[in-house]
C-alpha cells in the first residue's frame, strides 16, 4: 500500500514537472505573439504621424518573421522546445474558439461548397502526386505518404497514415520535411498571388485553405490577407481535415492487401480514431452561437480568444521552420513535393475560380 | 513532431488527446465568458 502511495505520488510529481517543462516555450510563443502585435501598431502609428507611406504588415507576418530569425539564427536552448511544441495545442483551441464567428448557416453555406471542392481537391491531389512519385522513382510508401500530406492535411495526416501503413522513419521525415517547407513557401507566395490577382476574402480563404497543406499554415496564410479570409480559409481547411479518416483508411486497406501493413478489423473505430475531435468542438461552439446562447460582446470575446491562441500559433509556425534542418531532408522527394504542390496550387486555384462563378462567393 | 501525434492518437501517458484538451478548454473558456467570469476580452 505504502509503495503504490509512494509509486503514485512520484508520477503526480513527474506530471507536474512535465506540465512545469511546457512554461518556458510557451512564455517564448506568447512574448513574440505580443511583440508581434506591439510591432504592427507601434509601426503604423509611426508611420502615420510621420506622413510615411509603408505598408501594413500585419502580427501574423511579425509573428512568423520573428520565429524564422530566431530558429534560424540562433540555437533555441532544450528549454523552450516542449513549450513550443504546444503550438498545435493553441491552433486547435484557436479553431474550436473560432466557431463563434460562424453561425451554423454561414458554415452549412461555405462548409458545402468547401466540401465540395475538397474531394474534387483530393482525388485529383492523390492523383497527381502518386503520379510524379512514380515518374522519379520515389520508394511507394514514400509516394502514398507525400500523397496523404499534400491532399489531406499536411503533418497530421502523414503521422496518421505512417503507423497505419506501417511506413518507415525515414519516409515519414521526408514527406513531413516537404510538407513543412513547402508550407513555409506558400505563406509568403499565395497572399502575393492573391492580391496581384485581386481575389475576394472568400475565394482566397478557399484557396489557402485547399492548397497549403498543414492546418498552421494555411491558418496563417488566410489571416495574412485578412482576417475574414483567415476564417474562410480555416473552414476550407477543416473540411479537408474532416476527410482524413477515410483517405487513411482507403491506404491502410490498399497496404494490407498486399500484405505490408496490418489489415483493419473495424472500419467505424478506425476512422473515429483518426478524426480530428476539435472540429466536433468547431461545431458545437457554433451551434450554441447560432442558438443565441452568447451575447455579441460574449461572441467577441470568444473570437478575441481565439485571436490569442492563433498569435501563439504563429510565432510557433516561424520558431518551428528551420530552413538547414530541411535541406539536409534530401532534394528528391523535395522536388516531387514541390512540382506536386505548384500543380496542386494552380489546380485549387482554378476549382476557386470556378466556384467563384457558379456560386457567386 | 510529438504534439502533432498527439493529434490523431492519444499518446500512452496522456488518457485525452491534443485535440479532446483543446476542446475541453475551448468549453471551459467559453463557459467563463457566458457565466461573465471573463469579460470583454480584449485584442
Amino acid at each position: 500500500m505504502a509503495s503504490s502511495t509512494s509509486l503514485s505520488g512520484v508520477e503526480s510529481d513527474n506530471r507536474l514537472l512535465s506540465s512545469l517543462s511546457i512554461v518556458p516555450g510557451v512564455l517564448l510563443l506568447a512574448g513574440i505573439g505580443y511583440a508581434a502585435k506591439i510591432l504592427e501598431r507601434s509601426l503604423n502609428t509611426y508611420a502615420k504621424t510621420h506622413h510615411w507611406t509603408f505598408p501594413n504588415i500585419e502580427y501574423v507576418l511579425w509573428a512568423i518573421l520573428i520565429g524564422l530569425v530566431i530558429s534560424n539564427t540562433l540555437a533555441i536552448p532544450k528549454v523552450f522546445q516542449s513549450g513550443i511544441a504546444t503550438y498545435e495545442f493553441w491552433l486547435k483551441l484557436g479553431i474550436v474558439l473560432l466557431g463563434a464567428r460562424f453561425v451554423l448557416a454561414d458554415i452549412l453555406k461555405l462548409g458545402g461548397i468547401s466540401l465540395a471542392l475538397v474531394v474534387i481537391e483530393i482525388t485529383l491531389s492523390l492523383a497527381l502526386m502518386t503520379f510524379l512519385g512514380r515518374l522519379f522513382k520515389l520508394k511507394p510508401k514514400l509516394i502514398s505518404l507525400l500523397a496523404i500530406g499534400s491532399s489531406v492535411c499536411g503533418v497530421s495526416a502523414i503521422i496518421a497514415a505512417k503507423g497505419a501503413i506501417d511506413a518507415d522513419d525515414e519516409d515519414s521525415s521526408f514527406a513531413i520535411a516537404a510538407i513543412l517547407a513547402l508550407g513555409a513557401l506558400a505563406l509568403f507566395t499565395f497572399p502575393a498571388i492573391a492580391h496581384s490577382l485581386h481575389m475576394n476574402d472568400v475565394s482566397y480563404g478557399l484557396w489557402a485553405g485547399l492548397g497549403v497543406d498543414n492546418t498552421a499554415e494555411a491558418t496563417a496564410a488566410g489571416a495574412l490577407y485578412s482576417d475574414s479570409a483567415g476564417k474562410v480559409a480555416v473552414l476550407a481547411k477543416t473540411a479537408r481535415n474532416a476527410m482524413i479518416g477515410f483517405v487513411v483508411l482507403a491506404y491502410a486497406i490498399y497496404w494490407a492487401g498486399r500484405g505490408q501493413a496490418e489489415a483493419v478489423t473495424n472500419k467505424a473505430a478506425f476512422l473515429w480514431k483518426k478524426f480530428p475531435k476539435f472540429i466536433l468542438g468547431f461545431l458545437l461552439i457554433s451551434l450554441l452561437v447560432s442558438f443565441h446562447v452568447f451575447s455579441r460582446g460574449q461572441v467577441a470575446s470568444l473570437g478575441n480568444l481565439s485571436k490569442w491562441a492563433f498569435l501563439l500559433t504563429f510565432a510557433g509556425v516561424g520558431l518551428r521552420t528551420n530552413f538547414r534542418a530541411m535541406s539536409k531532408q534530401g532534394l528528391r522527394p523535395f522536388i516531387v513535393g514541390a512540382l506536386g504542390e505548384i500543380l496542386i496550387a494552380c489546380l485549387t486555384l482554378g476549382l476557386v475560380v470556378c466556384a467563384n462563378r457558379i456560386w457567386g462567393l | 513532431m510529438s504534439t502533432t501525434e498527439n493529434t490523431t492518437s492519444s499518446s500512452k501517458g496522456n488518457l485525452l488527446s491534443l485535440d479532446t484538451w483543446a476542446v475541453i478548454v475551448a468549453l471551459v473558456l467559453a463557459l467563463a465568458v457566458r457565466f461573465d467570469i471573463l469579460k470583454n476580452v480584449p485584442w
